[in-house]
């Protein structure tokens, strides 16, 4: 079982497996020694148009369903879910513009996306992580413009984005409701990024910090009103916690093929290890786990697509798909034996990559909490 | 410039292919892809449109499945397609598929009233590797070929082609209309953009029969063929190599050549 997808997205997943298969799965092995940020893998990507995929069709995006576009990303988590999170990362940081932005800003951000750009979204600080309203982060109104100063910080593709939208404090007593979202573009004087992080997994994904110091921009760069960026942020986030459901799936998947593709191989006893019930059964709680999660992200993207609410659902899908990549990364360590646990098998990273889904965009403690209010009620 | 491009449905050539009881190869659940050198001769074609202009057909003979092949080829390229196909085709040799071929070129030029300046094939299909089928179309068609191309380029009727050789490679010259077969070149065959993709999906692909080619029957699949299989045989397994050993470079050299003059190899 797989997404139930239109003919369009059939015709797509062949070809962006092939692509997948031939030019990210085996050169992501080496980048995530390195850490590097593999810009020639992007550039291919981006010629394939696989980084505009959830631009909108109005403008200049190719229109094709949420579920078909989760078919794809998930084909490029199997790959590498570095690369896939650099993909969907690009699309939450365009997510805020789409959300509460002009029709001139809608059109800016998807044109920079579709000449192959890519998009950040900056919430997080150092000290305001699940606690949004504790951001330092001002903007204070001067004239035509408004000036940022502030530093965001664990930003997705921080460094390669082609244009940032950021959440700033203009009324600092308003609590959330004195947050803001503005829309920056790159090389804006005042923007800047600093430290990059050396990270445990996604290690072909960039994150680094955003720094603003003094930076101007023009007021119509205000995205939605004054006061309005928390709800944005939100929104935003309640879409993209979905996509991550995605990737996570899609790193599932990965560990559960390697597990089957080594126990068939692997000869222990005189037959192949999977003979034996035991590691069969693993398999299948593997197989249970994957395919509940992948249906939860259709179910919540399908909802978006209906025009129907889906916070709950998407908190779920990304809540359960995070949790069940670890349990599955960890139980395809444990069937590789001690091979598992050598850097030589393709196993192992992907424990390390898994982990960070039960971290960003909301870590699984805030998923229960929004499943829990979605679930529970005022009382 | 006017580009035919004749292109192969084949297996996919990473599959392994075992043969069923009867001999025959066991095709069951094997991909269906366009042939390799086909994909580098799209690719050449496409590249020489780009950079003179002009617009490519693709053509194939096969059953309606070769419709997904023809379509893989309209998203990286092509501009036309036309399924070649009718049950009097089945069991066509490689010249019955020339023969094809060259009627469907002719019938095309007549439709369009534009003639073709260049026809490309593969070198060879993946799956049978006879390498005839171009040279048999240039033969048909009365038109100059060069084969073994990995480069070519065109300018004042002039089609100017690098063909490989086993010691480097020969530049020829050749006045348009004629026929190039394809070998590996540099470059990859380029990936379909998404926009691409969607688009091919929606372009028509008509299908041409024997009665719309008025193609004689009788030169035409499997009694008409002058060459036919007698069996199909799998490769051979490979066979673990023999892991020469000895205690200094020298007896291992010494070893090496004993072996190989024992197998006469030298």
């Amino acid at each position: 079982m797989a997404y139930i997808i239109s003919e369009e997205g059939q015709e797509l997943l062949g070809a962006v497996k092939e692509f997948c298969e031939k030019e990210v799965k085996e050169q992501c092995k080496e980048y995530d020694k390195t850490g590097e940020w593999p810009k020639e893998i992007y550039d291919k990507a981006i010629e394939m148009q696989l980084h505009m995929l959830e631009v909108p069709e109005e403008y200049g995006g190719m229109g094709l369903d949420r579920v078909s576009v989760a078919a794809l990303i998930e084909q490029m988590a199997i790959a590498d879910s570095g690369f896939a999170t650099t993909i969907s990362a690009s699309g939450l940081g365009m997510k805020p513009v789409l959300i509460g932005g002009t029709e001139e800003q809608k059109q800016r951000a998807c044109d920079l996306i579709v000449d192959g750009g890519f998009a950040a979204f900056c919430l997080t600080e150092p000290g305001a992580g699940s606690d949004a309203s504790a951001g330092k982060t001002t903007a204070v109104r001067d004239g035509d413009s408004y000036i940022l100063n502030g530093r965001k910080c664990f930003i997705t593709n921080g460094a390669v984005s082609s244009f940032y939208c950021v959440t700033a404090m203009t009324d600092k007593s308003a609590g959330t409701k004195g947050i803001s979202m503005f829309y920056i573009e790159k090389d804006t004087p005042g923007l800047s990024t600093g430290h990059e992080e050396d990270k445990m997994g996604i290690r072909t994904s960039n994150t680094c910090d955003v720094v603003l110091e003094d930076c101007r921009i023009p007021a119509s760069n205000l995205i939605g009103a004054e006061g309005q960026g928390f709800s944005i942020a939100m929104k935003t986030l309640d879409q993209a916690r979905a996509w991550m459901g995605c990737i996570a799936t899609g790193i599932a998947q990965r560990g559960m093929e390697e597990a089957i593709a080594y126990g068939k191989e692997r000869i222990q006893f005189g037959k192949p290890v999977l003979k034996n019930q035991a590691l069969q059964f693993k398999i299948a709680d593997m197989a249970i786990k994957i395919e509940t999660a992948r249906q939860m992200v259709a179910h919540a993207l399908t909802l978006m697509d209906l025009g129907l609410p889906y916070s709950k659902e998407s908190a779920i899908a990304k809540c359960y798909a995070s949790d069940i990549a670890m349990e599955v990364a960890s139980e395809a360590i444990q069937m590789f034996g001690g091979y598992g646990y050598s850097r030589e098998y393709p196993v192992e990273k992907l424990l390390r990559d898994a982990k960070i889904f039960q971290i960003f965009e909301g870590t699984n403690e805030i998923q229960r909490i929004v499943v829990a209010n979605n679930t529970i009620g005022r009382f | 410039m006017e580009i035919l491009v004749c292109i192969k449905q084949v297996p996919d050539d990473a599959a392994e292919i075992r043969l069923k009881a009867d001999g025959t190869p066991d095709l069951d659940g094997v991909a269906q892809v366009v042939n390799a050198f086909d994909t580098y001769a799209l690719e050449m074609a496409t590249r020489l449109k780009e950079a003179v202009g002009g617009e490519i057909t693709v053509i194939s003979v096969g059953g309606e499945s070769a419709r997904d092949a023809l379509k893989t080829c309209l998203a990286v390229g092509a501009q036309h397609a036309f399924l070649l196909t009718d049950p009097a085709f089945e069991g066509s040799d490689s010249l019955g598929k020339a023969r094809i071929l060259a009627t469907a070129k002719a019938k095309l030029e007549e439709k369009s009233g534009k003639p073709f300046d260049l026809i490309f094939c593969g070198l060879e299909a993946t799956d049978k590797a006879t390498g005839q089928t171009g040279a048999q179309l240039a033969e048909l068609l009365n038109l100059p070929l060069i084969t073994n191309l990995t480069d070519i380029s065109y300018e004042n009727g002039t089609v100017t082609a690098k063909q490989e050789t086993d010691f480097g490679y020969n530049l020829i010259d050749s006045a348009a209309p004629c026929v190039v077969t394809v070998n590996t070149p540099a470059y990859a065959p380029r990936y379909p953009t998404i926009k691409s993709k969607l688009a091919a999906k929606k372009m028509p692909i008509d299908p041409i029969s024997l009665a719309d080619l008025g193609e004689d029957a009788g030169k035409v699949g499997k009694q008409a063929a002058l060459t036919r299989t007698v069996r199909f045989a799998e490769p051979p397994q490979k066979v673990a190599g023999v892991k020469i050993k000895e205690e200094t470079c020298e007896d291992s050299a010494r070893r090496a050549v004993a072996m190989m003059v024992e197998a006469k190899a030298l």
